[in-house]
């Protein structure tokens, strides 16, 4: 049902290429992780998928709807969501009225309510926070809200930008288990982008390695942190000895 | 004596009638870090819509002629209208443009609304006599106040807590203040962002209608530039209060009458001509000391 695909995508800033030609397809259910050192490309990715960012070339595809040039509004309504890097928590706003925001495109306004309790089943440290304001959360808590509200627009498919970004490595376990088990519940396909391959080998999936804005690499997560492809992507080939 | 309750009803209702102006522009300023200048020119524009268009010297009433249960509603839509408008023809096609193009091309919209008025209603100030009965005096606690006084305060407190009820409890106003703190995340989740934006619009508009209702009843008096001072006042205020902070904006809207009011009252006579120079004087003090002035919003930060 949700088979995203994209094809020959480009995405520039200006004049500087971000993503020079990137192509793969993602199927229904599907566990992905998009790994590769800084400035590969991998948030560009994220955000010319959910619309956040104009593509230059290529196109983009979502059960046969085409996402190039729709307002993120409208990628939004088809069934995608985003949790982006740093998270983006509305701060000024209560935790429930983050919950809420992304509410707005369902159809099914009865199973909103249902759904909340089911996010603060889910995550019972935000149950208890429900009326403070969403600013005052650690950085695990913020973490968790994003997914939940990312779940309440009631997605097919998750884009998850860098997860693990500044926390504690047992929260960043936490992290994971919930969008493991997430997927298992609902069978939503899951696109994470995780700089640590470790860690993606660890939670298992397929992986797609970028590096200098395009792919060079896609397989298992397990076998991509055995072989010497993630270092020649981080790295690269001609670099002597080590990291400086 | 009486010279206190006095000078607080003037100090309220003048600092009304800076906070719902200094609403309208941080309502804007919020959703789309817009300083709206075109702001005063809404207030004249309803002003000119209760009398008929004509260049003539005398105003013959026209959507004025309505009794207020008719004419008020009908002068916020005026307001709404003209505010959605703008939005529709002018800042929509400037989304991508950096804070200070939109700021420039709202004074060019303000310009263009001033010389049509000049146009139609030509440049003589004209004398509107609207609910002539509110100005007469009601004694209150050993005060004589105006009637309209009172109707100022207890119209910019009604203004304010509808306000407050409808960012607090709708949809609408959870998405406003959504995007008013990080519009692309808002967007993300599905918030229209054109719904958003016009429907602060809307809001702002019609403030600047009940702000043209006030004024005209105060002062008798259309002008075409009558919006100018009152804008200005009003963006000081909002920047005082921190841009993009509501709170503030009212807040501010309050100190700044209150201020000028109380300049006015205990300056020495022969200083109080220049009343404004120490307005303002208290104004780049105040800034000094709060450079994000005194209630500070995260959503100043400029949007992505």
């Amino acid at each position: 049902m949700s088979k995203l695909g994209v094809y020959d995508v480009a995405v520039r800033y200006g004049k500087i290429p971000a993503l020079e030609d990137v192509s793969f397809t993602v199927s229904e259910g599907e566990r992905l992780f998009i790994s590769g050192p800084n400035g590969a490309g991998k948030s560009s990715l994220l955000k010319a998928i959910c619309g956040a960012a104009p593509t230059s070339h290529g196109r983009i595809e979502v059960d046969g709807d085409v996402l190039n040039g729709r307002s993120p509004e409208a990628i939004a309504r088809l069934g995608l969501t985003m949790v982006p890097e740093g998270r983006d928590i509305f701060g000024t706003l209560t935790v429930e009225e983050n919950l809420r925001v992304g509410t707005g495109i369902r159809r099914d306004k009865s199973a909103i309510e249902t759904d909340i309790e089911e996010v603060y089943e889910n995550f019972p440290m935000l149950a208890d926070r429900r009326h403070a304001n969403a600013g005052a959360l650690s950085g695990g808590q913020q973490q968790m809200l994003a997914i939940g509200r990312g779940l309440m627009t009631n997605p097919k498919l998750m884009l998850v930008d860098e997860p693990s970004l500044g926390l504690a490595p047992n929260i960043v376990d936490q992290v994971y288990q919930t969008l493991v088990n997430l997927q298992k519940d609902r069978g939503l396909t899951l696109i994470i982008v995780e700089q640590s391959s470790a860690r993606a080998a660890r939670v298992g999936g397929r992986m797609l390695l970028l590096r200098g804005g395009n792919v060079v690499g896609d397989g298992d997560s397990v076998k991509f942190a055995e072989s010497d492809l993630l270092k020649e992507a981080y790295f690269g080939q001609d670099t002597p000895e080590g990291p400086s | 004596m009486n010279a206190i309750p006095q000078l607080f009803f003037d100090a309220m209702s003048l600092g009304g009638i800076y906070a719902m102006a200094a609403l309208g522009i941080a309502l804007i300023f919020g959703v789309m870090k817009l300083v709206n200048f075109a702001h005063g020119e809404y207030i004249a524009f309803c002003v000119f819509a209760l009398i008929v268009p004509s260049t003539d010297a005398v105003a013959v009433m026209f959507i004025g002629k309505a009794p207020a249960i008719v004419l008020i509603p009908i002068l916020l839509l005026v307001g709404a209208a003209v505010a959605v408008a703008s939005e529709f023809f002018v800042f929509r096609h400037m989304r991508r443009a950096t804070p200070v193009a939109m700021m420039i091309s709202s004074f060019a919209l303000g310009f263009v609304i001033q010389n049509t008025l000049l146009l139609v209603y030509g440049s003589r100030p004209k004398a509107i006599s609207l609910w002539p009965e509110l100005n007469k005096p009601v004694s209150i606690i050993g005060a004589s106040i105006p009637l309209l006084q009172i109707i100022v305060i207890l119209t910019t407190l009604i203004v304010v807590v509808a306000l407050a009820l409808l960012l607090k409890k709708t949809r609408i106003g959870l998405e406003m203040r959504a995007a008013a703190e990080n519009f692309t995340m808002a967007r993300l989740l599905g918030v229209r962002a054109n719904v958003v934006i016009t429907g602060a619009f809307a809001l702002s508009g019609a403030l600047a209608a009940a702000v043209a209702l006030i004024m005209v009843t105060q002062t008798g008096v259309a002008d075409v530039r009558m919006g100018g001072q009152i804008m200005l006042v009003a963006f000081i205020a909002t920047v005082i209060g921190g841009l993009g902070s509501l709170p503030g904006a009212v807040a501010a809207g309050f100190l700044i009458g209150a201020a000028s009011v109380i300049l006015q009252g205990f300056l020495p006579l022969e200083a109080r001509p220049f009343r404004d120079a120490f307005l303002y004087t208290l104004v780049i003090v105040v800034l000094l000391l709060r450079p994000d002035g005194l209630f500070t919003s995260n959503s100043t930060k400029p949007r992505v």
